[in-house]
């Protein structure tokens, strides 16, 4: 079967990965963006130093080996980011509901939209002969919020922040792991010319 | 013995005071205290048993035992249970710190023991080791106070708290607990209020609270829209501030939640039954507001608007327009509907009324034209408000035929005219005109002649072949058909000579007119317009007037200023309109926007004669009221002249010198005068004249001189006797050969004596030259001849000194006689002025005088001696003296009595003429003696 896709198969998944990896940076710059839109509004976060455990570990795979087994385990990162992201939307809409449509609201969307345009463009990577980490089990909204030390609002602030936080972490280990995914693909690509 | 009776004393004591412990003397210790908190409301509630109804109550923060309260209160033992109870509201989250508390009984004359304490553990105890800060979340009112605290973390040491972006001063409470008070807190934004703790190194913890108004919404007013079920709306009041969804504020209507405002965010409620009151309750963490109404059902009727509305039946002035309601229960009500009809920019509102009114006639439509409908009804009795207005429908009414025209004859000659009509309106075409039809007759011929125009047309030309008038009918046709004609009969052409025109002044841009009632205008009157002296095509307007009106103003609309109007007054009978007045004016003058043209000048002798014609009545732009003539000069204007008489086009400029000259002349009206013509004329010498100037004097000097001449000859021996008298001649002692005659002193003509003052001489003496007679005038600068004295130069004498060489060369070109004396340096000499002739007059000169009968041979030889001898050894003789008993005085004596001129002061006698003597009957003396 590799041998029949020999001839098309390396020019669409160097395509492929290489899109995937622009998408990356593009959701790095937007999360990155987001997180400042966030400090703009809670502006004690500037002073703010993150404490505690990461809230997305490694622990979901072990060490990768090889670029396609970091692509699969950046993805498993990735997703649980996804749902930290998706927790934080409905518990910000659940208590400011939906009227306020700001550019950090906008923004909100914005990467939920493309982050999910890049877990869905790593798993057609990842499901063309590259392996990958198990999936990650989903995400319960309570979960996230259990994990802060305390309830109410702050703690739901401080939550948020290290959602973005762990967002901005991912998306960039995304955009240089698929970046050096598509340099192997590509290298592997000459020397088969 | 003594010592029982101190034993005595002491048990009385101790019995005493066991008895004031045991309620007898001192209240008993209240017992069973208990505390309760209430930690989101920040209240402690105490419990107690105990016998009294006063106590005191102290509070303390455990760790420090800082006193929080120390208070006195009453408090009654609850009569089912017996239990005492207070409560006690803390300023701070009870979390902050533990708090101590105890009590005790008080009565009028002691209090009790106090109560064992009863700690209540805050979130600082060390088995609590992480940071806490509260309250959490709190929602309180603008402007409020309110307390936070921090609780440290273990091991971690404290910076402070941060209120927004606003640093505060804490307090400390316990070992771990610091606390701020934050007064009249403003509005929180979206997300609240951060209120945050911080450590040297970290954020410790924090909490936010949310700062907002209570609700503010007003106005509820319930009505029906079915005639059944009811809506409620109100306006919404200040906004809360409070954002988050547990404290947006929750709206109940008579008790039931109102789910179209709490979950749509509208300010309204619906309820399917009609109710005759209303109560609205608003409600968030922060207060409670509470809004009533009350009406009947038929008070409140808001319908909903018309549906399906259409037109059945479209005519030309006519639509009937016919629509359906929703609501089956509005076909009994008794209702009135509003009609907004749209047309164009205008628009009309009409009200029909009638029960279940679903249909209405529009009357008073206009033919072809385009409307658009709204209809909006409400309920006829107790009228609440209009309903929901329907969508716009359009509406295009059919055609019909237009309005008859306004139609006019103008006649521009005896035989040719034009028939001219007013366009129609769009209300008056009724629909888009296909063309005209213009029929003609006259007495002479039967039947109509007919022709079909264009719709762009709206004049038609007329001939009339013989005197008989011309009946015009014009019509418009419109796919609707024709308009009735319009009937005009020629006028006569009367011209603007022919008639008294009289002068027609605007007023603001028009012109008022009025005129004597004509008993003949039976059909009213008709005014025209046009510019003066048009040809062809020409804009001619008109006004068709009652007969009842006799004065009409032709408005500045129609009216171009600066331009000359002709304005007519015709009666209308059922013949051919008759002229009554005329008028030509301007409905606003202008200056002339051109010069007066052909302007020239005339000279005649020092008069100039201005002539000029006036311009074209079309570049007048007013009644020429006058010229005025400037003079120009280069920077400025002078006026001459202002001639009032616009009939006058010329000028005469009088008394001009001979120069060069500029004229400027300017036509002026009403407004002012225009640019101006200019024209320049250089004056030249009249030369007819400059003969006669030259000729007359000359005749009658010459005249003068015959009659002098004449009187001269009548009256000679008298002027003889007076001027020259006879003159005894000389006793001469010797033989002489020679017949005596008078000495003949002829002047030398080419030296002369002038007297010259030089500066560089002595004032007091004056020196005598020859000078050259060519050089005479050469230096009448510097010299200065006195030929004004009347004194004869020969009787003058002057002392020179001589010696001076420039003076030397002066005179090199003189004769020798007078180089010679000039240039003698060595004799002081005083003679009379009398001039040497010089070498060229051969004989007629020499050193000195010689008598006349001396041989004249060898003069040249002898002048030449002479001259060498006087000139270098003798010099000038002394001439002043007159001795008879020389020789030279002797010779001299001839030329003594002889007239001398007064110019030259010269003997006018000359000594001799040629190389002969010259004889003593000369011209003069012939003259005088009569000879011929």
């Amino acid at each position: 079967m590799e041998g029949a896709a020999d001839s098309d198969t390396p020019v669409t998944e160097r395509s492929a990965a290489d899109r995937a990896a622009a998408l990356a940076r593009l959701l790095h710059r937007d999360c990155t963006r987001l997180l400042e839109l966030y400090k703009e509004r809670e502006s004690f976060l500037s002073q703010h130093a993150p404490g505690g455990e990461r809230l997305v570990t490694l622990a979901l795979c072990p060490e990768a080996l090889s670029t396609g087994e970091q692509v699969g385990h950046v993805r498993s990162a990735l997703r649980r980011c996804m749902g930290l992201l998706e927790c934080l939307i409905v518990r910000e809409v659940e208590e400011m509901g939906e009227e306020l449509e700001g550019e950090y609201e906008s923004l909100r969307k914005t990467v939920r939209d493309r982050l999910g345009h890049l877990l869905h463009s790593t798993g057609a990577l990842l499901e063309e002969g590259e392996g990958g980490c198990p999936p990650s089990p989903p995400l319960q909204c309570t979960e996230g919020q259990d994990e802060v030390e305390a309830s109410g609002s702050f703690a739901a602030k401080i939550w948020t922040y290290r959602v973005l936080l762990e967002l901005i972490h991912w998306t960039d280990s995304a955009s240089q792991t698929l970046h050096l995914f598509h340099s192997e693909k590509h290298g592997q690509q000459q020397q088969l010319l | 013995m003594q010592g029982w009776v101190t034993l005595a004393l002491l048990l009385s004591l101790g019995v005493k005071r066991s008895l004031t412990q045991n309620g007898l003397g001192e209240p008993p210790v209240p017992r069973g205290l208990t505390s309760n908190p209430d930690l989101p409301a920040q209240t402690l509630s105490l419990r107690w048993q105990s016998d009294s109804s006063l106590f005191d109550l102290e509070i303390f923060h455990t760790e420090l035992m800082n006193v929080v309260l120390n208070e006195t209160v009453a408090v009654k033992a609850d009569p089912v249970t017996g239990l005492h109870s207070w409560t006690w509201h803390s300023p701070l989250p009870l979390e902050c710190t533990s708090l101590s508390v105890h009590i005790r009984a008080r009565n009028q004359l002691s209090v009790s023991q106090w109560s064992p304490l009863q700690t209540i553990p805050g979130s600082d105890i060390p088995v609590k080791s992480e940071s806490y800060m509260f309250p959490q979340d709190k929602m309180v009112p603008v402007g409020s106070n309110m307390s936070f605290c921090c609780i440290v973390k273990e091991k971690e040491d404290f910076k402070e708290i941060m209120y927004g972006r606003q640093e505060m001063n804490a307090t400390r409470l316990s070992r771990r607990t610091y606390a701020i008070t934050v007064t009249n807190q403003p509005a929180s934004g979206n997300t609240g209020t951060n209120v945050i703790c911080f450590s040297q190194r970290l954020t410790l913890t924090g909490a936010v609270v949310f700062v907002g108004y209570p609700p503010g919404d007003e106005g509820l007013v319930c009505e029906t829209r079915d005639l059944a079920s009811a809506e409620c709306s109100w306006k919404k009041g200040r906004d809360t501030r409070l954002r988050m969804k547990r404290s947006r504020t929750k709206y109940t209507l008579n008790g039931r939640d109102c789910l179209e405002a709490n979950e749509k965010k509208t300010w309204w409620c619906s309820s399917k039954v009609w109710e005759e009151n209303w109560t609205l309750v608003a409600r968030n963490p922060l207060g409670t507001v509470q809004l009533t109404d009350s009406a009947q059902l038929t008070d409140r009727v808001h319908l909903l608007a018309p549906a399906n509305v259409t037109v059945v039946e479209v005519k030309a002035w006519s639509a009937t327009l016919q629509w359906s309601w929703s609501v089956a229960a509005y076909k009994k009500l008794e209702m009135v509907c509003q009609l907004r009809l749209f047309t164009h920019e205008l628009s009309s509102t009409r009200n029909y009324g009638g029960p279940g009114l679903s249909s209405v006639v529009l009357e008073g439509l206009w033919p072809d034209s385009d409307y658009t409908v709204t209809l909006r009804c409400g309920s006829k009795h107790s009228f609440w408000k209009w309903g929901d207005e329907s969508g716009p429908y359009r509406i295009h009414t059919k055609m019909d035929r237009p309005d008859a025209l306004d139609v006019w004859m103008w006649m521009d000659s005896s035989n040719t005219g034009c028939v001219f009509w007013k366009p129609l309106s769009v209300r008056k075409s009724h629909g888009a005109l296909d063309g005209y039809e213009v029929s003609q007759s006259s007495a002479e011929e039967d039947g109509w002649t007919t022709v079909s125009l264009p719709p762009g047309n709206f004049s038609y030309p007329i001939i009339l072949n013989n005197s008989s008038d011309i009946t015009v009918a014009v019509a418009a046709r419109n796919p609707a058909g024709l308009s009735q004609p319009s009937t005009v009969t020629t006028p006569a052409y009367r011209a603007d000579s022919q008639l008294s025109v009289s002068e027609l002044l605007g007023t603001n841009g028009s012109f008022v007119l009025s005129w004597e009632p004509n008993v003949n205008a039976s059909s009213g009157y008709v005014v025209e317009w046009f510019p003066t002296g048009c040809s062809g095509l020409c804009p001619v307007d008109w006004k068709k007037l009652p007969e009842s009106d006799s004065s009409f103003t032709v408005n500045s609309d129609s009216l171009v200023a600066g331009v000359r109007y002709t304005v007519s007054v015709y009666s209308l009978s059922t013949g051919a309109p008759l002229l009554l007045q005329r008028w030509q004016g301007y409905s606003q003058e202008m200056i002339p926007s051109q010069s007066v043209s052909e302007l020239s000048p005339n000279q005649t002798g020092s008069d100039v004669l201005l002539s000029w014609r006036a311009t074209d009545m079309k570049q007048q732009r007013g009644f020429i009221r006058g010229y005025t003539i400037y003079l120009a000069n280069a920077a400025h204007l002078d006026l001459i002249a202002n001639i009032t008489d616009p009939e006058v086009q010329s000028y005469r400029v009088k008394g001009l010198s001979l120069s060069s000259y500029k004229f400027v002349v300017k036509a002026y009206t009403s407004a002012g005068e225009d640019a101006g013509a200019t024209v320049a004329i250089k004056m030249e010498m009249d030369t007819d004249m400059l003969f006669v100037g030259i000729l007359v004097p000359l005749g009658i000097m010459f005249c003068c001189l015959i009659l002098i001449s004449i009187c001269c000859y009548k009256k000679r021996e008298w002027v003889k006797k007076a001027f020259y008298p006879e003159i005894p001649g000389p006793k001469v002692p010797g033989d002489w050969s020679s017949p005596q005659g008078p000495l003949d002193v002829k002047p030398s003509p080419h030296s002369l004596v002038h007297i010259v003052e030089s500066p560089e001489w002595d004032f007091t003496k004056e020196g005598l030259f020859p000078v050259p007679e060519e050089e005479e005038e050469s230096e009448n600068d510097n010299i200065e001849v006195d030929t004004d004295s009347d004194e004869p130069a020969l009787l003058r004498y002057y002392n020179q000194v001589v010696g001076d060489g420039s003076h030397s060369n002066q005179v090199s070109d003189s004769s020798g006689s007078s180089t010679a004396s000039v240039g003698s340096t060595q004799t002081e000499i005083t003679y009379a002025g009398i001039q040497s002739p010089t070498s060229s007059q051969g004989v007629c000169g020499g050193g000195s005088y010689r008598p006349q009968m001396q041989s004249v041979a060898g003069p040249k030889i002898e002048f030449e001696a002479d001259f060498q001898d006087d000139g270098l050894n003798t010099g000038y003789k002394p001439q002043g003296s007159w001795q008879l008993d020389s020789p030279e005085a002797e010779n001299l004596s001839g030329s003594l009595g002889s007239p001398t001129s007064v110019t030259s002061s010269q003997f006018l006698i000359p000594e001799c003429s040629e190389e002969k003597p010259q004889p003593p009957n000369t011209w003069f003396h012939n003259l005088l003696s009569g000879k011929s």
